[in-house]
């Protein structure tokens, strides 16, 4: 069995989406989905996709891009909502638009039953995520909550704390993805903007660190024993020495947040996991292997292809290097027990 | 506390409460003169206090003068991991002489 862990679905066109909002918003502008400083030369998405509709938008295709060319056995689908729009109840409507989309367009008609969904929320609008998780988290193809990598606080931070309490009253792990089609962006590091998109395409996914380590450090994992988190843009390969820092850290410091009663590490197995990413890992295959047992991450990564996106990977060039075991973990049972899938069950 | 000259690196004797630890003046971590470090108690988790911390162990707690590890001066155990303890002695009182046994 092969899981797909990371697709993401397009509208048709970028005006489709008003088809799924409220009257009383069919006026205001939208970004576009490519909209934004940083692009891969050509457009974001594999070109031979781009044609009359947008790549990644009709179900048909991509089904038989992942399920017959892949050979994939389930894909979790989960669509950009055009970035951090300053209009927050907008841009709560729209994530709410692209959710029925989702339902309408993608996942009712599936009579193969290989498509799962993620409920798409905007965290700048707390009260609204939590009922649009509400609204949804009943449907059994809606898998998981989803928000955009970028932020202007990190998702530790309590404001954040009613959104993650949802979805782990659901049951629903909360996938982190880099949102196309900004409104307002964030720096992508540290230190500002990065000149070229190589810069930005390298750097922008390590943000997820700075989510994963304030999760922890403010005890969110503590609290909440259910909340499961998903990084989708990958940096998996990043992680070891940065949870060796976080520990360190702790260890000297711990008495500052006492309620992280574990080292830092340790709340990884039950509470993260990764997608694949094109960019990660050794450049030397032979040195994957060993890579991926450093801090258990053969437990926490899933393969995801990012189709329809310029960068997206198979997954026989995804596993390369991996032993027997590892490739069995990573292609599909770590999706599977995250997201409650059965072989031959469907 | 009073560092006795003992061994190779020193034996720190705390008074907590009335009660006499001794601990070897030397850290686990990187060997540290952890005698020389701050005495004080340690804070653990209280969801309902404001600040979410309440102050406890007060006089029984050292804290590594290099990386500020905290220790139990009663257990010889580290505060945030148990398995990386240094060692203790056992203290005796006899006829107002203090026994360090090794």
């Amino acid at each position: 069995m092969i899981v797909d862990t990371n697709v993401q679905p397009h509208f048709a066109d970028n005006a489709e989406i008003r088809q799924y909002l409220p009257e009383a918003h069919q006026l205001r502008a939208i970004p576009d989905v490519e909209q934004q400083w940083y692009q891969a030369p050509g457009g974001d998405y594999r070109q031979d996709l781009y044609g009359e509709h947008y790549p990644g938008s009709d179900p048909e295709t991509v089904g038989r891009h992942l399920f017959e060319d892949s050979g994939v056995d389930y894909a979790i689908l989960n669509p950009l909502t055009r970035g951090n729009i300053a209009d927050y109840l907008l841009n709560s409507r729209i994530c709410a638009a692209v959710n029925d989309w989702l339902l309408e367009r993608w996942l009712e008609p599936d009579s193969s039953n290989r498509f799962r969904g993620t409920i798409r929320v905007n965290p700048e609008d707390p009260k609204g995520a939590v009922s649009e998780i509400e609204r949804l988290a009943g449907h059994p193809k809606l898998v998981q909550v989803g928000v955009p990598m970028q932020s202007r606080e990190p998702y530790g931070k309590p404001m954040f704390e009613p959104i993650w309490e949802a979805a782990a009253a659901h049951g629903l792990p909360v996938a982190v993805h880099i949102n196309g089609g900004n409104g307002v962006d964030h720096p992508p590091t540290f230190a500002g903007h990065a000149h070229t998109y190589p810069g930005y395409a390298a750097f922008m996914p390590l943000n997820y660190f700075v989510h994963l380590a304030t999760l922890i450090v403010e005890g969110m994992f503590g609290r909440h024993p259910g909340l499961k988190f998903v990084f989708a843009d990958g940096g998996y390969d990043i992680l070891t020495p940065l949870m060796w820092r976080l520990d360190t850290f702790w260890l000297s410091m711990r008495d500052q947040t006492p309620w992280v009663d574990r080292y830092p590490s340790e709340y990884l197995p039950g509470h993260v996991r990764f997608c694949s990413s094109a960019f990660d890992g050794p450049v030397e295959v032979d040195k994957m292997q060993r890579w991926m047992d450093f801090t258990g991450k053969s437990e926490l990564l899933m393969y995801g292809s990012s189709y329809p996106h310029w960068s997206s990977s198979s997954p026989d060039v995804f596993a390369e290097g991996l032993d027997a075991a590892q490739r069995e973990k990573v292609l599909w049972q770590n999706a599977s027990e995250l997201y409650g899938l059965k072989e031959g069950v469907r | 506390m009073k560092l006795v000259d003992v061994g190779k690196f020193g034996v720190g004797v705390y008074n907590v409460r009335g009660a006499l630890y001794a601990i070897v003046n030397y850290c686990s971590h990187q060997g540290a003169p952890l005698c020389q470090g701050l005495l004080g108690g340690t804070n653990e988790s209280a969801g309902d206090a404001p600040d979410r911390v309440r102050r406890v162990r007060d006089g029984q707690i050292v804290r590594c003068p290099w990386h500020n590890w905290e220790f139990d001066v009663t257990t010889g155990q580290n505060v945030a991991d148990a398995r990386r303890r240094v060692r203790t002695y056992e203290v005796d009182v006899s006829d107002g002489q203090v026994y360090l046994t090794a």
